[in-house]
């Protein structure tokens, strides 16, 4: 089975039912996107498939074929992830960082569908958990990218 | 000629003697034993026989209700609620004291095909006699020799029903078994293949599917016991589930199902329209994927063969595809579903193959009944184990994470969706359910059919 990954085709040996997430971590070493709750409701694990945000841990390999899948390894060569990352570290968001690249992979999508996203919008689209807590950063730092100065934290 | 008219002495004399029969008569009837094909025969027990008879009790799902949880297979225990009040499952380990060890192979037969105890009582319908009267001799006799070589017994004596006085009364079940109950074991349709009997004596007979899948009349009868009924495994709710109909109806039946579908979920527990959920989950895991693929085939021929009504569900595209536009849209549960259901059911609710199901299209995103779909969305789905290997995907449980008018907004919108036709969903509903399926409330409900 070929996958296209971050612009590159993988030949991948895997079962139809295998998750994207095992692939990625396990048969590319592609160890960025991380492993969370394995049920669809952390976002950890979050890539892009086709510019949507999905969760590659109940997303099986065999509905991936002719997509074009973007993991956090390559985020920074698209022009908003670029964006989304320079901000990132600007606001100092990242605290433990394990669920970052999925709350990066979210900020992406979002961006990419509203260059300018309401308040609600952000509420709306980051859903992905933080157990440490980085919500405000994370909502100063896309504050930030729709253009809203908001307090400085 | 003078006719002389009877004393009334005389007259009542005559009237208390036929009342008399009647009562002696009709006494008789309701605490006698029906005559079983067993009686004074001498029971086999070849590795061979014993060997089937465990076959029939997978078919027969005995510890669906004989069993606990964590207790010892077929000794009983479990809880039942009636309208009348609960009764328990009874010890059917071959303990003398505690469970059927003193039961010969007529007595056995007489309390499985008639409902009838060797002391003459009368079993709750609870016990799905009616469904098993089908079964054969050989069925009948192999079980009997699994259940007397081959299970261990356990001496535990089963807890007593606490249904009141005058209600416990157990003789006029006889009365209700000639109305409700035909007395005659399986008969062969001559017009339909072998393959089509051998699924209709499994499904009417020891696989009991009518028990939940057919509606119950006042009586708490089946309105319908086999294919001739237009009732007949139609659908029901019970327990907080609605147990599907398994006929040919366009949107709320299986009729978008084809006979292959059908065979993968008896026997793999999914296949791309659903994965088993509710009751159905521990009806798979113990019962159905332990039968052989010629009689899954073979229940898959007949099912199919039940004609429904009602059109099939027409796909329609999503109104909403993304969290942005949901969140625009204002579309009530639009939000909720593109936060915590599209990552895995799909934007276009098609789910992922067979491995998550369809919510478009789904049975039970149609209907009248959103007991199913509320109560998975609670509490989650179950563990499914195919071939001892669990699922890798499984529904969590939204009990803690959405509240009443969340999940009654978001369900509606699964059901008026993707060209679904299912009716709204009542906050009220999804607060008695949360209510009713935690163990801890006031009023939980007892049966979880296992």
């Amino acid at each position: 089975m070929q996958l296209n990954i971050n612009g590159q085709t993988h030949e991948v040996d895997a079962d139809a039912d295998t998750p994207l997430l095992w692939v990625l971590r396990d048969n590319l070493g592609m160890t960025g996107t991380k492993f969370g709750c394995g049920l669809a409701q952390c976002g950890a694990c979050s890539v892009l498939v086709d510019g949507q945000v999905t969760r590659s841990c109940v997303t099986t390999v065999d509905m991936l074929e002719g997509t074009e899948i973007t993991t956090i390894e390559a985020i920074e060569q698209d022009d908003v992830g670029a964006r989304v990352v320079e901000k990132w570290v600007e606001h100092q968001v990242p605290q433990c960082g394990y669920c970052q690249s999925g709350q990066v992979m979210a900020a992406t999508a979002l961006l990419k569908e509203v260059a300018q996203p309401t308040e609600e919008d952000v509420r709306a689209a980051m859903i992905n958990l933080c157990r440490c807590g980085t919500y405000n950063y994370i909502k100063a730092a896309i504050d930030d990218l729709s253009g809203r100065k908001g307090e400085p934290l | 000629m003078t006719q002389r008219p009877d004393s009334p002495l005389k007259k009542r004399f005559s009237f208390a003697g036929i009342a008399l029969i009647i009562l002696a008569g009709g006494g008789w009837f309701v605490t006698r034993l029906p005559s079983s094909p067993f009686d004074g025969a001498a029971p086999q027990a070849t590795p061979d026989l014993i060997a089937r008879g465990e076959y029939v009790a997978r078919q027969a799902d005995c510890v669906a209700c004989h069993s606990l949880e964590d207790g010892a297979p077929f000794a009983g225990g479990l809880e039942m609620g009636t309208p009348l009040g609960s009764i328990f499952a009874t010890n059917i380990t071959p303990d003398p004291q505690t469970g059927i060890g003193t039961y010969t192979l007529a007595d056995f037969d007489r309390a499985l095909r008639h409902g009838v105890t060797p002391d003459r009582r009368r079993l709750y319908p609870a016990m799905p006699y009616p469904s098993y009267e089908k079964m054969s001799d050989d069925d009948i006799s192999a079980l009997y020799a699994f259940f007397m070589n081959d299970v261990t017994p356990v001496q535990q004596a089963a807890a007593q029903s606490d249904i009141p006085w005058p209600l416990n009364i157990r003789w006029p079940l006889a009365l209700w078994n000639v109305v409700f109950t035909t007395g005659q074991t399986y008969q062969t349709d001559p017009d339909q293949s072998e393959q089509w009997n051998r699924g209709a004596y499994l499904v009417e007979g020891a696989g009991h599917c009518g028990s939940c899948h057919t509606p119950r009349g006042m009586a708490m009868n089946e309105q319908g016991l086999d294919s001739s009924d237009p009732d007949f495994l139609s659908g029901a709710l019970l327990d907080g589930w609605f147990a599907p109909s398994l006929r040919g109806d366009g949107a709320a039946g299986i009729g978008r199902w084809s006979e292959d579908d059908l065979f993968a979920f008896l026997s793999q527990g999914r296949n791309d329209h659903a994965v088993v959920f509710g009751s159905m989950t521990e009806a798979f895991n113990n019962s159905l994927q332990f039968m052989t693929d010629d009689d899954l085939r073979a229940i898959s021929v007949y099912l199919k063969s039940l004609p429904g009504q009602g059109p099939g569900w027409q796909a329609q595209p999503a109104t909403v595809t993304s969290l942005v536009e949901a969140a625009q849209s204002g579309l009530p549960g639009a939000e909720t579903y593109m936060a915590n259901c599209a990552a895995c059911h799909g934007r276009d609710g098609l789910g992922q193959n067979e491995w998550i199901p369809a919510l478009a299209g789904a049975t039970s995103s149609q209907g009248t009944e959103p007991a199913s779909q509320i109560n998975v969305t609670l509490n989650g789905s179950g563990r499914v184990v195919a071939d001892g290997m669990p699922d890798s995907y499984r529904m969590p449980p939204y009990r803690d994470r959405l509240n009443d008018t969340q999940i009654a907004e978001v369900l509606q919108f699964v059901r008026s969706s993707w060209g679904n036709t299912g009716t709204p969903v009542d906050t009220d509903a999804v607060a008695d359910l949360r209510m009713r399926t935690d163990p801890a409330s006031v009023a939980p409900i007892v049966l979880q059919m296992r």
